[in-house]
């Protein structure tokens, strides 16, 4: 690093301006992945439940379910039990269902989904009217779905955003190593002047962008795996429906490679757009 | 060596740095390039060394057309050439040492050859015992030996200079002037820019005489001398 040793101040100017730019990247990719790993294990909690007519046959009604949904837990639950996992959730306002019928609620067939993400989970729904006697199929989604497509979009404006933050970044790091190319001109024109090819005088600094990249999503990197060790656990007591959450989900190792590599590679741009004027020029 | 036919260097609308020069240098010939500043001398060895485009004309050196060469061809060209500089382009945070390797260096040399080589160069300077101080700590004519061993450490087939002695006293002119005339005699092609007509009185060599951009005169230095 004999940039390091010559300009000191600009090297660091350039390792936290990427460091910046990759921890930015980072955060916003943990945050989809989290959330997207959220929506798919809240998405498999959720049955889907085919509600039945009056009088229709549950066993052959849970049978047909079991052929639509082969391998996935079914249940059919009688009007009897559903009144009575009403009664258990009430609590202590049970009271308010004395007086009613066993067969007030309808008679149901419940399938887990456990493991299908929304997408999954309506097309199941979808299929699921197919069961002799539906009346309904509820798979109490559509929040979920919601949510799904907020970030579905997020993830199409984040793309774009990121790019814009990639380019902003690569010429602000090149400016920044254009004062460093600058401090060393006289020795860039004497070692032209003497038959230095572009690809010999250019090299250094290309290693140095690369390692100055690398050096400052290196350090995001570190910053990232700190703050989800500082916080997961936090947000897991803090809100049970976090609980699925781990370091894998929200910082996957394919991804902490990418931001190594991608701080690495703005790096490298951003010496090359450095070089360029003063290679033409010398 | 060296062909110019009809040259003319113009930047951008003033009047020609070089106007229709057309002359040629043959191989091993020792030249003086002189004349008044702003001349051309400078532009026309920037032209040789590929360090301007010409605007119109053609130039040669060993053969090659450098008005049509490829960027890419330029740096193996400049390998055959040595240029010495009015103000030494020494790096200074570099040593004697260091500086005259670079030529070996940008070759891609093994280490070993490169300090062999720079051994030889700088004992043919007489700056031997000096390749471990950095260029700053050296006289005036100290560095411009450097640049001239940093010149001809490479064995360039052509040595160009410009205005070599203008920043040296009498006696480190001279010192200067016979190690380049020393590389003449061992068969490499000099040519020296200089305005100084003491250097051209000393020294009986050809000299082209350029003013405003023209060539004016093309003729031995004794002529010269008598004729100015």
């Amino acid at each position: 690093m004999d940039a390091l040793r010559r300009a000191p101040l600009v090297t660091a100017v350039a390792v936290a301006t990427v460091f910046v730019a990759v921890l930015v990247t980072g955060l916003f990719a943990a945050l989809l992945g989290g959330g997207e790993r959220l929506v798919a294990a809240w998405a498999g909690d959720v049955p889907v439940s085919v509600y039945l007519v009056p009088g229709a046959d549950l066993e052959a009604a849970r049978e047909a379910a079991r052929r639509i949904a082969p391998g996935r837990p079914v249940e059919a639950v009688a009007p009897r039990e559903a009144l009575a996992r009403l009664r258990a959730s009430l609590g202590e306002e049970a009271g308010a269902l004395d007086g009613l019928g066993e067969d007030v609620l309808p008679a149901s067939v419940e399938v887990r989904t456990s493991g299908l993400g929304p997408a999954g989970v309506r097309e199941l729904a979808a299929r699921l009217r197919g069961v002799p006697g539906a009346a309904e199929v509820d798979f109490g989604g559509a929040w979920l779905e919601r949510i799904a497509t907020l970030l579905a979009r997020a993830r199409a404006v984040g793309v774009a955003l990121l790019v814009a933050v990639a380019l902003a970044t690569a010429v602000l790091v090149s400016n920044t190593l254009r004062l460093a190319v600058y401090a060393r001109r006289d020795e860039i024109e004497i070692m032209k002047l003497v038959g230095a090819t572009d690809l010999h005088v250019g090299a250094p600094f290309v290693v140095e962008g690369a390692l100055q990249g690398l050096l400052g999503a290196g350090l995001a990197v570190g910053a990232l795996l700190g703050a989800s060790a500082a916080l997961l656990p936090r947000l897991r007591g803090a809100l049970p429906l976090a609980a699925p959450l781990t370091r894998a989900d929200v910082l996957p190792g394919g991804l902490l490679a990418l931001l190594l590599a991608g701080g690495t590679a703005l790096g490298v741009a951003a010496s090359l757009l450095s070089l360029r004027r003063f290679l033409r020029r010398a | 060596m060296i062909q110019l036919f009809h040259v003319t260097k113009q930047y951008g609308t003033d009047a020609p740095a070089l106007s229709d020069v057309s002359l040629e240098v043959r191989k091993g010939e020792f030249v003086f390039l002189t004349g008044p500043s702003g001349a051309g001398k400078s532009t026309l060895l920037k032209l040789i060394f590929c360090a301007e485009p010409s605007t119109s004309g053609q130039i040669l050196v060993f053969g090659r057309n450098v008005s049509r060469i490829r960027p890419s061809a330029v740096p193996h060209l400049r390998r055959a050439i040595g240029v010495v500089f009015q103000d030494f382009k020494l790096l200074p945070h570099r040593t004697v040492a260091e500086n005259v390797a670079v030529p070996l260096e940008v070759r891609g040399l093994h280490p070993r050859e490169v300090a062999r080589k720079v051994a030889v160069a700088l004992r043919g300077v007489g700056l031997d015992l000096k390749g471990g101080r950095f260029p700053l700590s050296l006289s005036g004519g100290e560095q411009q030996r450097a640049a001239v061993a940093r010149a001809l450490v490479g064995d360039p087939a052509l040595l160009l200079a410009d205005e070599p002695t203008g920043n040296l006293d009498a006696d480190r002119t001279l010192e200067v002037m016979a190690l380049l005339e020393a590389a003449s005699a061992r068969g490499t092609t000099v040519v020296v820019a200089t305005h100084d007509r003491a250097l051209l009185a000393r020294h009986k060599k050809r000299v082209i005489a350029l003013e405003a951009g023209r060539m004016v005169s093309d003729g031995d230095s004794i002529r010269r001398a008598a004729g100015s």
